[in-house]
C-alpha cells in the first residue's frame, strides 16, 4: 500500500518539472484588454516569436494598478521581465519603487501629441479621454466642458470613480487642468448631472450606458472607432470639447531584476516598429505610438481631433493627487 | 413554546472501545480546529502585512475625519436597511413555500431562488438596471400609473439590489429550517387545528429561531462588504462603503495605514455581530424526527388564504424573474455567434475552454468547502468549552469579513506563488474559492446538522454506533439534501467569482467570469452579454444537477423529509 502510494506520488510530481518554462521565455505582466484573445497580445506574440526564437508568456493581472501592486509585493524576486499596461497615472509611483531599469531604446519613432523623453518608460499607445454619447438619445451634445457643466440637470452623464478607475482619474485631472483652483466649484455644478460613479469603465459601459440609462459616458475618444469598424454603426460618437482633451499614454518598461534584459530590450525596440503597432488601432482601440501612415484604419479619420492635448507631468500628478482627490470628495459629498 | 432554549450537544459519549473507524473523539475535534486556526492565521497575516508596511493613523481619525465618519455610518446604515428588508421579505415567502408543498413550478422557483446569490454582480446589476433603471420597464410603469417618481440611483437602488441578492437565499435557508421542524409537532398542530398565527408561534418560529441570528449576520456581512453594487447604483461618492475606501487606499493611494485601520473597523463590527450570533452554538433538537403521517395544516386551505398566498408568491416571482428575463433577452443575440459560429452547431472554443476551466476549479472548491464546513461543525459539537466553539464559528466567517484585498495580500506573502506556473496558481485559486464559500456552506448546514435529537444520540451511544457508522446511518440520510444544496452553492459561488482569480493573475487562460470581463474590455458587448447568459444557464444546470443528486433514490430510509406515508383521515 505504501509503495503504491509513493509510486503514485512520484508519478504525479514527475509531471511538474515538465511544466517548467522553456529556457528563453520572456515573462510580461500585462492586463486583460491587451492579452485577451481579441486584444493585441496574441498577434504581437506571434510576430515577435518569429523574429526572436523565444517564447512570450503573458501573465494577466486585473488592471494597470494591479500590475504595480504585484510588482511592489514581489519586489526583487519578481519573475517579470517586462511590465506592459501601465499608464501615465501610475507611471511615477512605479518608477519610485526602484524596480525598473532604463530601456535604452531609440525613441525617435515615437509620435505623440507631447514630447516624450522618459528614460524608463516606452509608450506603446495613447488616446484622449472624451465623453462618448448616443446620437439617438442626444443629437446635439455640449461643445465644451463649460457647456456640459452649465447644461440643465436632466442631461445625465455616467463617469467613473477616480479612486478606482483610470478614466475617472483622467476626468479629475482634466477638470483640474482646465479650471485650476476653481475645479471643486465646477464639480459641484456638475454633480447634479452625474447619474452615478461606477467602479470601472466596463461596469458603466455594460450595465448602464448600453442599457440607455444616460446619453453620455466618460470613455476614450477612440471608442467610436470600434463601433464604426466592427459593429458597423455610427450611433456612438465622441463629443469634442473646445478646451481640449486630457491625454492618456500607455507605457511598458523593463524590470531591473530580470535576467533577460537583452531580450526585453529587443522587445521594447520591437514595440516601436510597425509589426507591433499595426495591431494597436482596432485591437486595443487606441492611437498607435508611431506613425502608421496608410496602415491606420480609415475609421480613425472620422474620430474627433482635439485642438489641445492637456497633460500634467506624472510627477505633479503623484505629488498632488491625494489633495485633489480629497477636494473632489469634499465637493461631491457636500 | 421554548423547547430549544437549553443547549444540547450530540457528542459521542463512550469510553470503552474505539472499534469503529474515525471514532476517536480527536477525529471530530482537531481537523475542524485546525481549519479554523488556519483561517485566523491567514487573516492576521494579511492585516499584519499591511500594518507593518505603514504606521497606523490615530484611532481618533475615525471620528475626526469627516470622510471616514461618513463612510462608516453609511456602510452600517445601508447594511442594516438591507438586512431588515431582506428578512421581512424572506420570512413570509418561506412560510408560504412551506405551506404549499406542491404547486406547478415549485422546483423551478426554488432553483431560481438559489441562483440569485451566485450571479456575478455585473450581470445581475445589468439585469436590475434594465428593469428598474431610468429606461426600465418598472420605472415606466411606476411613473405612469402610480405617479411616483422612482430613481434607482441612491440608497433605494442599493437596498433593492441587496434584497434581490439576499432575500431568496434567506428564504431558502428559512424554508429548509421550517421543513426540518419535527414532523410530530406539525402533526399535533394540524390535529389541534391551529390557525396561522398560532402555527407560526408553535411550530415555525421555534424551527426558525436557531437559524435567524446566523442568517441575519450573514446577510448583514454580505451587504456590509458589498462593493460593485454600491458603486454602480449608489449615485456618487457619497455612497461609499468601507470596502471601497480600503480599495482606494490600497490601490491608488498606497496608504496602507488607512487601509489597515478601515479593515480592522470592518472586522471589529462584523466580528462582533458574528460573536453575538454564535452564542446559540449548535443546538440539537429535543424532539425526534420520526416518520409520521404528515398532515397539511388546515390553516392554509381556505380560499382567501390561498389567494393571498398566490398573490404574495406571484409578486415575489415577478421580482425575482424580471431581471433574469432581462439578462436572457440581452444575451440571446450574442448566443448565436457563441454556439453557431459557422452556421453549424459547435461551441466557440474560447467559451468551451473557459467553461471547462471554470468547472475544474469550481467543483473541487465546492467539495473542499463542504468538507471543511462539516469538520468545523463536528468540532463545534465536541468541545465542552463554549468559547472555543464560538471561536471556531467566527473563524469560519472570517473570509466574509476580511476585505479580499487584505486576504489576497496575506496569502501572497505566505505562499509567494510563482505566477508563471499555471497549475500552482489554479490550485491556490481553488483553495481561496473554497474558503470564501465556507461561510455560506456553514450557514446552510448548521440547521440540519442539529436536527438529530439528543435521545437518538444517547441511544446510538448505547448501541455503540460510533464514528463512521454514525455518520453513515444517522447523519447522512438527514444531511443528504442540505449537503447537495451546500455543494451546489459552494460550486456556484466559485463559478461566478471574479475577484479572487483576478488577485492571482490567470496566466492568460481565462475562466468564464474573466472571459466576460475581457470581452467587456474589448468592446465586445454582445459577446459579453452572451457569456453572462451562458454563465447563468450553467449555474442553473448545476443547481438542478445537485438537487437531483441529493434526492434519495429509494424513499425507504431512516429520515427523509418526504410526505409520502399512509394518509390519515382528516382530523378536527
Amino acid at each position: 500500500m505504501l509503495i503504491r502510494a509513493l509510486t503514485l506520488l512520484l508519478l504525479t510530481s514527475a509531471a511538474v518539472p515538465a511544466n517548467a518554462l522553456k529556457a528563453s521565455t520572456l515573462t510580461i505582466y500585462t492586463h486583460p484588454s491587451f492579452a485577451a484573445e481579441w486584444g493585441s497580445g496574441p498577434a504581437v506574440k506571434k510576430a515577435f516569436e518569429q523574429t526572436c526564437n523565444c517564447q512570450i508568456n503573458y501573465v494577466v493581472l486585473d488592471s494597470g494598478g494591479d500590475i504595480l501592486q504585484r510588482l511592489r509585493l514581489e519586489g526583487e524576486s519578481t519573475q517579470a521581465d517586462l511590465v506592459l499596461g501601465l499608464d501615465t497615472g501610475t507611471m511615477e509611483t512605479t518608477r519610485q519603487t526602484g524596480l525598473l531599469a532604463n530601456h535604452e531604446t531609440d525613441l525617435s519613432a515615437v509620435k505623440l501629441p507631447i514630447d516624450w523623453q522618459d528614460p524608463v518608460f516606452v509608450p506603446y499607445d495613447w488616446g484622449y479621454f472624451a465623453f462618448v454619447y448616443d446620437t439617438e438619445q442626444l443629437p446635439e451634445p455640449p461643445a465644451s466642458l463649460a457647456a456640459l457643466i452649465a447644461a440643465p440637470d436632466d442631461l445625465k452623464i455616467i463617469i467613473q470613480d477616480p479612486r478606482t478607475s483610470t478614466p475617472g482619474l483622467g476626468l479629475l485631472l482634466w477638470m483640474r487642468h482646465v479650471y485650476g483652483d476653481q475645479a471643486p466649484e465646477k464639480w459641484q455644478e456638475l454633480k447634479g448631472k452625474i447619474l452615478t460613479t461606477t467602479k470601472s469603465w466596463s461596469d458603466g459601459y455594460f450595465s448602464l450606458f448600453m442599457n440607455g440609462e444616460a446619453p453620455m459616458i466618460l470613455s476614450y475618444s477612440t471608442s467610436p472607432a470600434y463601433h464604426m469598424a466592427v459593429d458597423k454603426t455610427d450611433r456612438y460618437q465622441a463629443a469634442e470639447f473646445k478646451e481640449g482633451h486630457y491625454l492618456q499614454v500607455e507605457v511598458a518598461a523593463l524590470v531591473q531584476s530580470s535576467d533577460k534584459k537583452e531580450l526585453g530590450r529587443a522587445f521594447l525596440d520591437f514595440m516601436l516598429t510597425t509589426d507591433f503597432q499595426r495591431h494597436i488601432p482596432l485591437k486595443n482601440v487606441m492611437y498607435p505610438a508611431t506613425d502608421l501612415g496608410d496602415e491606420l484604419p480609415a475609421v480613425f479619420n472620422k474620430l474627433i481631433q482635439p485642438s489641445k492635448a492637456l497633460y500634467f507631468d506624472p510627477k505633479a500628478v503623484t505629488d498632488h493627487r491625494r489633495e485633489w482627490l480629497n477636494e473632489w470628495l469634499d465637493a461631491m459629498t457636500r | 413554546m421554548s423547547y430549544q432554549r437549553r443547549s444540547q450537544r450530540c457528542s459521542q459519549q463512550h469510553s470503552l472501545q474505539h472499534s469503529a473507524p474515525f471514532s476517536r473523539p480527536g477525529w471530530q475535534l482537531w481537523p475542524g480546529l485546525a481549519i479554523a486556526s488556519a483561517l485566523i492565521v491567514l487573516a492576521m497575516a494579511g492585516l499584519g502585512a499591511l500594518v507593518l508596511e505603514a504606521s497606523l493613523p490615530d484611532l481618533s481619525e475615525l471620528w475626526r475625519n469627516r470622510y471616514l465618519r461618513t463612510v462608516v455610518t453609511f456602510t452600517i446604515w445601508q447594511a442594516f436597511l438591507s438586512v431588515v428588508l431582506s428578512l421581512l421579505v424572506a420570512v413570509p415567502i418561506a412560510r408560504i413555500l412551506a405551506r404549499q408543498p406542491v404547486f406547478p413550478g415549485r422546483a423551478v422557483l426554488l432553483r431560481l431562488m438559489e441562483l440569485s446569490l451566485v450571479l456575478p454582480s455585473i450581470v445581475a446589476v445589468s439585469g436590475l438596471v434594465s428593469v428598474y433603471g431610468r429606461q426600465g420597464w418598472f420605472t415606466g410603469l411606476a411613473n405612469d400609473w402610480l405617479g411616483a417618481s422612482w430613481d434607482l440611483y441612491g440608497i433605494n437602488g442599493i437596498v433593492l439590489a441587496h434584497v434581490f441578492f439576499n432575500a431568496p437565499l434567506a428564504a431558502r435557508i428559512l424554508l429548509q429550517a421550517i421543513e426540518s421542524a419535527p414532523a410530530s409537532q406539525r402533526r399535533v398542530a394540524a390535529q389541534l387545528g391551529l390557525g396561522r398565527w398560532w402555527y407560526w408561534r408553535a411550530v415555525e418560529w421555534p424551527a426558525v429561531k436557531p437559524v435567524m441570528p446566523g442568517l441575519a449576520a450573514l446577510v448583514f456581512t454580505l451587504c456590509f462588504t458589498s462593493f460593485a453594487i454600491v458603486m454602480t447604483l449608489g449615485g456618487g461618492p457619497a455612497a461609499t462603503t468601507i470596502e471601497v475606501a480600503i480599495y482606494q487606499s490600497l490601490r491608488f493611494e498606497f496608504d496602507a495605514g488607512q487601509a489597515a485601520l478601515l479593515a480592522m473597523v470592518q472586522l471589529a463590527i462584523c466580528g462582533f455581530l458574528w460573536w453575538l450570533a454564535a452564542r446559540n452554538g449548535l443546538t440539537a433538537s429535543l424532539l425526534p424526527d420520526r416518520r409520521v403521517a404528515s398532515h397539511r395544516s388546515k390553516a392554509g386551505s381556505s380560499v382567501w388564504a390561498r389567494l393571498g398566498d398566490s398573490a404574495a408568491l406571484g409578486l415575489f416571482v415577478l421580482f425575482l424573474v424580471m431581471p433574469l428575463v432581462a439578462i436572457l433577452l440581452r444575451g440571446l443575440p450574442g448566443m448565436g455567434s457563441a454556439f453557431f459560429p459557422e452556421g453549424t452547431f459547435s461551441v466557440n472554443p474560447a467559451l468551451l475552454d473557459a467553461t471547462l476551466r471554470s468547472l475544474a476549479i469550481a467543483l473541487p472548491a465546492g467539495l473542499m468547502s463542504v468538507s471543511a464546513a462539516l469538520l468545523i461543525l463536528a468540532s463545534g459539537t465536541t468541545v465542552s468549552r463554549p468559547a472555543i466553539t464560538r471561536l471556531t464559528d467566527v473563524a469560519a466567517y472570517l473570509p466574509l469579513m476580511v476585505p479580499p484585498l487584505v486576504l489576497g495580500t496575506g496569502l501572497f506573502l505566505l505562499f509567494r506563488p510563482s505566477l508563471g506556473n499555471s497549475s500552482e496558481g489554479l490550485v491556490l485559486v481553488t483553495l481561496i474559492n473554497a474558503m470564501m464559500a465556507l461561510p455560506f456552506v456553514l450557514q446552510m448546514l448548521k440547521g440540519p446538522m442539529g436536527s438529530l435529537d439528543s435521545a437518538s444520540c444517547q441511544q446510538a451511544d448505547q448501541l455503540g454506533v460510533l464514528g463512521w457508522y454514525r455518520w453513515r446511518w444517522l447523519h447522512w440520510p438527514r444531511m443528504r439534501r442540505p449537503l447537495a444544496l451546500a455543494m451546489a452553492y459552494g460550486t456556484g459561488l466559485s463559478l461566478g467569482d471574479f475577484g479572487v482569480i483576478a488577485l492571482f493573475g490567470s496566466p492568460g487562460q481565462p475562466t468564464l467570469p474573466v472571459l466576460l470581463y475581457q470581452q467587456l474590455g474589448s468592446y465586445r458587448i454582445d459577446a459579453a452579454a452572451a457569456t453572462g447568459l451562458w454563465l447563468v444557464l450553467l449555474l442553473l444546470m448545476l443547481f438542478s444537477l445537485f438537487n437531483w443528486l441529493g434526492t434519495p433514490l429509494f424513499r425507504a430510509g431512516l429520515a427523509t423529509n418526504s410526505s409520502r406515508t399512509v394518509p390519515e383521515p382528516e382530523h378536527a
